[in-house]
């Protein structure tokens, strides 16, 4: 198979070498206008398909354009309208109608490697546009996505200023690295916090095997591609100016103990009156009112685009600036691109998408959101003399979160990023045409942090001065050969590419303290990758529709034997609506039924799984002074191959009543065998680290379905759109002979998950609560553990053996939502606009684990304060106040529901008419005022149930975060 | 990215040469297969095992923890509310979860893994001096053997790993009887006896490295373990006869710098603070840290406080009570700072023997060698297995070798002892025993080993119970990840 590939690369360079052929040309004329209204659309490009000859409609709408022959392609690209492409079939004069959005019959959508008419696809592949990534004011692309494509899950990572999101593309296939892959204008990225999402054109989410199984080694947790706005066919330039201006806060307290009730509490603790008259001390400190803040933020963005001669460009400028709601913290960026592609020859094109960041992110050291749960709120931040006071009397492991925020705020993050491909077209013979694609992704890290001399008790204190250095540099560039074929017969449509690609990625890190380099303070790793890919689509009598590719992948990760993948798919489709017995129907505009299976792989674990890497700096000492050591610390799994997912899909899509409802409903079943993770193996191997393995087959079966209804008039139109995704996640096994996986510890070394075949990965395991023990006769005659007391939870003995033991652990829910589902509705009349959206989950638990402390947990929360046992009969829900052991051991007493609902935004817009607006010189005037996340239903007592996680045999528990913030942004979009 | 590079690739592509492209190594790191080519190789993986006995999961709370703690000897320390767990331990409350236990399951099985990597290694190093390749195989076993020793006292039964376990063999091992472990210490120490050097076979640059005498006197202690008490005796006899140790003049010297390595050492855990600007320098330990004087002066966070009953436990006028113990008010030993009163802690006191003078660094950066053997414990070993071989006349000097020496200068205090009732020296070696060597965690494996756990533990008031506490707990992620096949010890 290799081989065969390799010499079919092999005919484009003997094309290349034996020249070009003259070819016929023709004259097309036609006016292109706007779909619903009839207005000539004055600037409009149309352009050849893969040839680089383009023309712009006049003041009456009307262009001209020679052409290779009849059968080309016409691609019509209007400031925002969706991109259309006409095939002549013959015809020298056209009228194009643009449609805001209606028009999806002809829509074109970015697929791997290529573009294709929406209504040809045989995948599941959904797309966003720039205005609704517009409307959430971000720095980051993939929180604009939440709630906005059926099978789409994001999960903010936090309320961080400039953080990312977690992105799960149909449930949890992997139990690693969940992470879709990003194509950004052909550039491979697993990271894309250097874009700025006002850049962006559209994105199109690949969620099925036919339309990922190209991206094979990247595509099994689906694929984002990312088009940013390139250059408009105007030879007048648009300058386009557009800047929001808002405010964050918290978007939701935690409920903790007051003064009084703390004190109140530890008495009970101790039992004694450490604290003679509690209620005396009132509300006491709220810390967290200490900590956050209400934090300003604002986005300023100034672009031109424009054609000049044969040269369209696309130039941006943008900053970006959030303060952070927990203080000290902050987000500032800077962002510049350059989008140009021109016209060398009527056959060769060249072009390049070039993206700039720098960013700087303000941190705060020490772990003030983790002391803001623990310190007890009987203090002030400061004491009368103005030292800060030390809390360390109710516990060792408490710092003033007031001190840190002082002392070690001097904690910054600078990143400069320099990201872009550069890329030749050559439309080589008629339907032939070769893309040469180098992409690189270039990233600087510098972190700083200085930390004072101070002291406030003896465990929060610095008695060095300290300046920390990370430098981290990270290199990535990605070369790609692809030749394309696309023909249009008149009842035949076939499009082909193949190609091949290479890229390499270095990694170095520096770490310095006092400009003195550490112990293993020089890091640096490789990886690179090979690939073969090759797709035909073909479309039949424009109904009826086939796929098929086939891409194979070398990944370094893996020794020489486990290397190569093979990525095949197939699919086909059928647009009924097309067939000649659906003719002169009235009920569907569109329908369509398409099917799809293929297979995808993931490597994405850490560089090296296979090599045992040799540790150093072990010293031993001898006779005062050290010796170096150095052995093998972390086991190495030489036989670790490649995770691969085998998906099925079948979809259906229609439109009704003239394209108003509109719905794509999918079916699919994604199978992922051989998943990689870091699982735990028991002590005794003596590892110091879980080498990766091959560990289960996992099953994800579910829905995406989304429905709309849109209609537009002249002047006023609205729209409603639901997606809803049902997803079930089910072990289907366990390798090395394993019958389970424990994983996801509590700070008190207790197992919170148990994967096990037939229940969700991950799903949470521990004792069952059987109420609190009201006195001694209880506890003497129940199964108990030994050392409980009357207040003490009573667990139950579920499998009744009449003692007490890990044997009566059982499984308590899981972290993995059964649905996800949005809705959002608009409404415009008469220049004003007005949307929401709203964004949920369901069928989810949470785990509380933040409760469970390493050493103790001198604060509690209100639910515990109001419901504990103080004496017999006072409570058979909340046991008594302890703080750590036997209370707190893993069970159903820690898992809340996880299911929310949020308002994740809504906007509130006027765009100023055209006429008045061209009067004071702009093509586009638009105000709004937004809302961010102003409104959540949710039962976890917690921030927000959504946490970060990095393997999802751990997900589903709260460490606590950062929180997430609600915002306010008032915002201006002109256009001159 | 450089130009080259990158015609390079195209180049390989053209070829059809990928497999080099894809062929990628850690740069300027080692992989396993690279390792153990030479002789200085086999000496790092040697010295990377006695790095992990410097861990905080080895020398620290974990360790007092389930040693002094645990015993009669010591009381947790430190304020009321630090590190609440740590009291399941003292209080015998502690369950399968408690987080003080699975360091040292953790730690010492790495360590024993780092030995067995080395002694694979070691041997298949090609070319490589004969005598050095079976001294640092010595070593290695003699560190395993170690590990296994305290492990095997702890927690009985033991899952038995002696070599580097593959992929298909992390899940499936379980828990071999005690005294399969006995074999595998016992063989492992008679290997390392024969090859290792004496004390003064090792140049100046070596001291510390395990020894014949090592060796020879961690035998005794796994002989007198399993009642083998003339194997015990012939043990310590070889030591003591062979004349390479003594005591130290003054009893207090040992857990001074001065004592470390002295006449008197015969295994020590080797640190050491260097100039250092990082909290935790290359050869430091965190023993002292967690046993230092809470409060003022500042020196750590007042773990393992010396208990009633301890105080009580010595003779009139015994100076090794002052030397053990650090009372407020009490000068320190270099003379630098009187202890003050700290107003969170009540009745506080401190472990004398871990405390070490002004160092560079932070507290956690604690240059003071952890001693493991001292020749004084190789001389009551050998009187109390002389004693129970009805040798009560040979017993009799050896104890009071030790006494005498105690007693310094003062002859009012510490008579000679003169015994000679089986069962009633017993009582008298098991008191000298427990004073001489107290709060060097070696109290709680010797009653243990005396079978008397319960009854004083008892008579304190802990909540012992009988056939349960003698061993821990096994981590019950442990249990868990073998779904049962390594087992729970019983009554936990």
């Amino acid at each position: 198979m290799r081989l065969f590939i390799k010499k079919a690369l092999l005919i484009p360079l003997v094309l290349l070498l034996t020249g070009m052929a003259v070819m016929a040309q023709t004259r097309v004329t036609g006016t292109v206008k706007d779909g619903s209204t009839g207005e000539m659309l004055i600037g409009a490009t149309i352009k050849e398909k893969n040839v680089n000859n383009g023309a712009i409609t006049d003041v009456e709408g009307r262009f001209v354009l020679t052409v290779a022959s009849t059968n080309a392609t016409l691609v019509v690209n209007y400031t925002g309208y969706t991109e259309l492409e006409i095939p002549l079939n013959g015809r020298t004069e056209v009228t194009i109608d643009l449609s805001d959005n209606n028009n999806l019959i002809n829509e074109v959508v970015v697929i791997g490697y290529g573009t294709q008419r929406k209504s040809d696809l045989t995948g599941a592949i959904g797309t966003v546009k720039a205005k609704d990534i517009e409307k959430i004011p971000t720095a980051s692309v993939e929180q604009a996505l939440q709630g906005k494509v059926a099978g789409v899950y994001v999960s903010p990572a936090s309320g961080e200023p400039g953080r990312g999101a977690t992105i799960r593309i149909r449930g949890t296939g992997t139990l690693n690295n969940a992470s879709p892959l990003y194509v950004v204008d052909g550039m491979l990225l697993d990271d894309i916090t250097f874009l700025n999402p006002q850049d962006v054109a559209s994105i199109e989410v690949l969620k099925d095997a036919s339309a990922t199984a190209i991206y094979g080694n990247r595509g099994s947790n689906g694929v984002i591609l990312i088009t940013t706005k390139q250059g408009t066919g105007n030879t007048r330039p648009v300058v386009s100016l557009s800047t929001s201006y808002g405010s964050q806060s918290i978007a939701r307290k935690l409920p903790l103990a007051n003064a009084a009730q703390f004190a109140e509490m530890y008495n009970e603790l101790k039992g004694n009156n450490y604290f003679p008259d509690p209620a005396a001390l009132g509300t006491g400190t709220d810390w967290q009112d200490e900590v956050f803040q209400t934090a300003p933020m604002g986005n300023i963005q100034l672009g031109v685009a424009g054609m000049k001669k044969k040269f369209a460009y696309n130039v941006s400028g943008n900053y970006f600036n959030q303060e952070g709601i927990l203080k000290e913290t902050g987000f500032k960026r800077m962002t510049g691109r350059f989008n140009g592609d021109y016209a060398v020859h009527k056959q060769v094109k060249i072009g390049a998408n070039l993206a700039l960041s720098n960013e700087l992110r303000d941190n705060v050291g020490g772990g003030v959101i983790g002391g803001i749960y623990r310190i007890p709120p009987v203090f002030a931040p400061r004491d009368s003399t103005g030292d800060f006071t030390d809390p360390t009397f109710f516990g060792q492991s408490i710092g003033n979160p007031a001190a840190d925020l002082f002392y070690k705020n001097d904690n910054t993050t600078r990143v400069q990023r320099y990201v872009g491909t550069l890329y030749a077209t050559w439309n080589l013979y008629k339907y032939f045409t070769l893309k040469t694609n180098f992409g690189f992704d270039r990233r600087n890290e510098r972190f700083y942090n200085f930390e004072p001399i101070f002291e406030v008790s003896s465990s929060q204190l610095n008695n060095l001065e300290r300046t920390t250095r990370d430098t981290v540099k990270e290199r990535t560039w990605l070369l790609e050969n692809t030749l394309n074929f696309d023909r249009a017969w008149d009842k035949v449509r076939i499009g082909a590419v193949v190609g091949q690609t290479a890229q390499e990625y270095t990694y170095f890190k520096r770490n310095t303290v006092n400009e003195v380099l550490q112990p293993n303070g020089e890091q640096r790793r490789d990886r690179a990758m090979i690939s073969y890919l090759s797709r035909v689509n073909a479309v039949f009598f424009d109904r009826y529709l086939v796929t098929a590719s086939l891409r194979a992948d070398g990944s370094s990760r893996f020794s020489r034997d486990n290397r190569w993948g093979y990525f095949p798919s197939a699919a086909v489709g059928w647009n009924v609506a097309q067939e000649p017995f659906m003719e002169g129907q009235k009920i569907f505009d569109r329908l369509k039924l398409r099917a799809s299976w293929g297979v995808t792989g993931n490597d994405k674990i850490q560089d090296y799984p296979s090599l045992g890497i040799i540790s150093d700096e072990l010293y031993a000492s001898f006779n005062d002074t050290v010796q170096p050591g150095a052995t093998l610390v972390n086991y190495a799994n030489a036989d670790i191959r490649w995770e691969t997912t085998e998906q099925t899909d079948i979809g259906l899509e229609f439109a009704l009543f003239k394209g108003r409802l509109s719905a794509e409903i999918d079916w699919y079943r994604r199978f992922t065998y051989d998943i990689l993770s870091d699982l735990p193996i028991p002590d005794y191997v003596g590892s110091g680290s879980n080498p990766f393995v091959n560990a289960a087959q996992v099953e994800n079966t579910g829905w995406d379905m989304t429905l709309q209804w849109r209609e537009s008039r002249r002047k006023w139109g609205y729209n409603f759109t639901a997606i809803y995704s049902p997803v079930k996640n089910k072990v289907l096994q366990l390798n090395e002979g394993k019958s389970e996986i424990f994983d996801g510890r509590t700070a008190q070394g207790d197992f919170a998950t148990r994967t096990i075949v037939g229940q969700p990965i991950g799903a949470f395991y521990g004792y069952q609560t059987a109420g609190i023990f009201q006195n001694e006769e209880e506890i003497a005659s129940s199964p108990v553990f030994g050392n409980e007391q009357p207040g003490d939870f009573k667990f139950a003995d579920l499998n009744g053996d009449g003692k007490l033991d890990a044997q009566d652990r059982t499984y308590l829910g899981s972290p993995i939502p059964t649905l996800t589902y949005g809705f959002s509705a608009g409404f415009d009349a008469f220049g004003f606009d007005v949307s929401a959206d709203f964004f949920g989950v369901q069928g989810n638990k949470v785990v509380n684990a933040k409760a469970v402390a390493r050493f103790d947990t001198p604060n509690w929360e209100t639910l515990w304060y109001e419901n504990r046992w103080t004496g017999e009969g006072t409570s058979n829900t909340v046991p008594r106040v302890t703080n750590g052991g036997h209370n707190y051991r893993m069970s159903d007493f820690l898992i809340e529901d996880g299911s929310f609902l949020r308002l994740r935004s809504i906007v509130l817009g006027y765009t100023l008419p055209k006429q008045p607006a061209k009067k004071i010189g702009l093509s586009h005037a638009r105000v709004y005022i937004s809302g961010t996340n102003l409104w959540t239903r949710q039962s976890y007592s917690g921030f927000t149930p959504e946490f970060p996680n990095d393997s999802v045999f751990r997900a589903g528990m709260d460490f606590l975060n950062y929180p997430m913030a609600k915002m306010m942004n008032f915002g201006l979009d002109v256009r001159f | 990215m450089k130009i080259h590079k990158l015609l390079l690739t195209i180049t390989l592509l053209a070829s059809g040469c990928q497999k080099d492209f894809l062929d990628r190594r850690p740069p300027g790191e080692l992989t396993f297969e690279e390792f153990f080519q030479n002789a200085d190789q086999a000496v790092q993986a040697t010295n990377a095992v006695y790095e992990q006995y410097r861990s905080f999961d080895l020398a620290a709370l974990s360790y007092i923890g389930c040693t002094d703690i645990l015993s009669d000897d010591a009381d947790k320390g430190s304020t009321a509310n630090d590190a609440p767990l740590l009291s399941d331990l003292d209080n015998f409350t502690m369950d399968a979860t408690n987080p003080y236990v699975a360091p040292l399951y953790k730690g010492h099985y790495r360590a024993i893994a780092r030995a067995n990597v080395a002694i694979e290694g070691i041997a298949a190093v090609e070319t490589m001096d004969e005598t050095l390749r079976s001294r640092l195989i010595g070593e290695c076993k003699f560190l395993r053997a170690y590990s296994y020793f305290l492990l095997v006292q702890w927690f009985g039964d033991l899952v038995l790993v002696t070599k580097t376990l593959q992929g298909d063999e992390y899940y499936a091992q379980s828990r071999q009887p005690k005294e399969a472990i006995y074999a595998q210490i016992e063989q492992d120490l008679k290997d390392a006896a024969a090859v290792l050097p004496e004390k003064d076979g090792y140049p100046a640059s070596e001291k510390g490295r395990a020894t014949k005498a090592a060796a020879k006197g961690l035998l005794a202690k796994l002989y007198m373990l399993k009642k083998d008490w003339a194997s015990a005796e012939a043990q310590c006899m070889d030591i003591i006869n062979g004349g390479k140790y003594s005591l130290l003049t003054r009893y207090a010297d040992n857990f001074l710098p001065v004592g470390e390595n002295g006449t008197e050492s015969v295994f020590e855990i080797q640190t050491v603070a260097l100039e250092t600007q990082q909290a935790a320098g290359p050869g430091s330990s965190p023993y002292n840290m967690v046993q230092g004087v809470r409060g003022v002066p500042n020196l750590g966070w007042g773990f393992n406080r010396p208990s009633d009953n301890l105080v009580s436990s010595y003779e009139n006028g015994d100076p090794r009570r002052e030397a053990t113990i650090i009372y407020v008010g009490e000068i320190l030993p270099d003379g630098s700072t009187q202890v003050k009163d700290n107003p969170e802690i009540i009745n506080e006191r401190y472990n004398q023997k871990a405390w070490v003078p002004a160092h560079s660094g932070l507290q956690d950066n604690g240059p003071g060698n952890i001693r493991v053997l001292r020749y004084s414990d190789i001389l009551l070993l050998a009187a109390e297995a002389k004693n129970e071989l009805g040798k009560s006349g040979e017993a009799l000097p050896l104890i009071n070798l030790v006494r005498k020496r105690a007693r310094g200068t003062n002859n009012f205090i510490l008579p000679d002892v003169t015994i000679t009732d089986q069962t009633q020296l017993r009582e008298r070696i098991y008191r000298e025993r427990r004073v001489e060597l107290a709060m060097e965690q070696h109290r709680w494996f010797d009653l243990v080993r005396w079978g008397r756990a319960e009854t004083v533990m008892t008579a304190l008031g802990k909540s012992f119970v009988a056939n349960k506490h003698e061993v821990l707990p096994i981590p019950q992620t442990e249990v868990d990840l073998t779904s049962g096949k390594v087992t729970q010890n019983n009554g936990y």
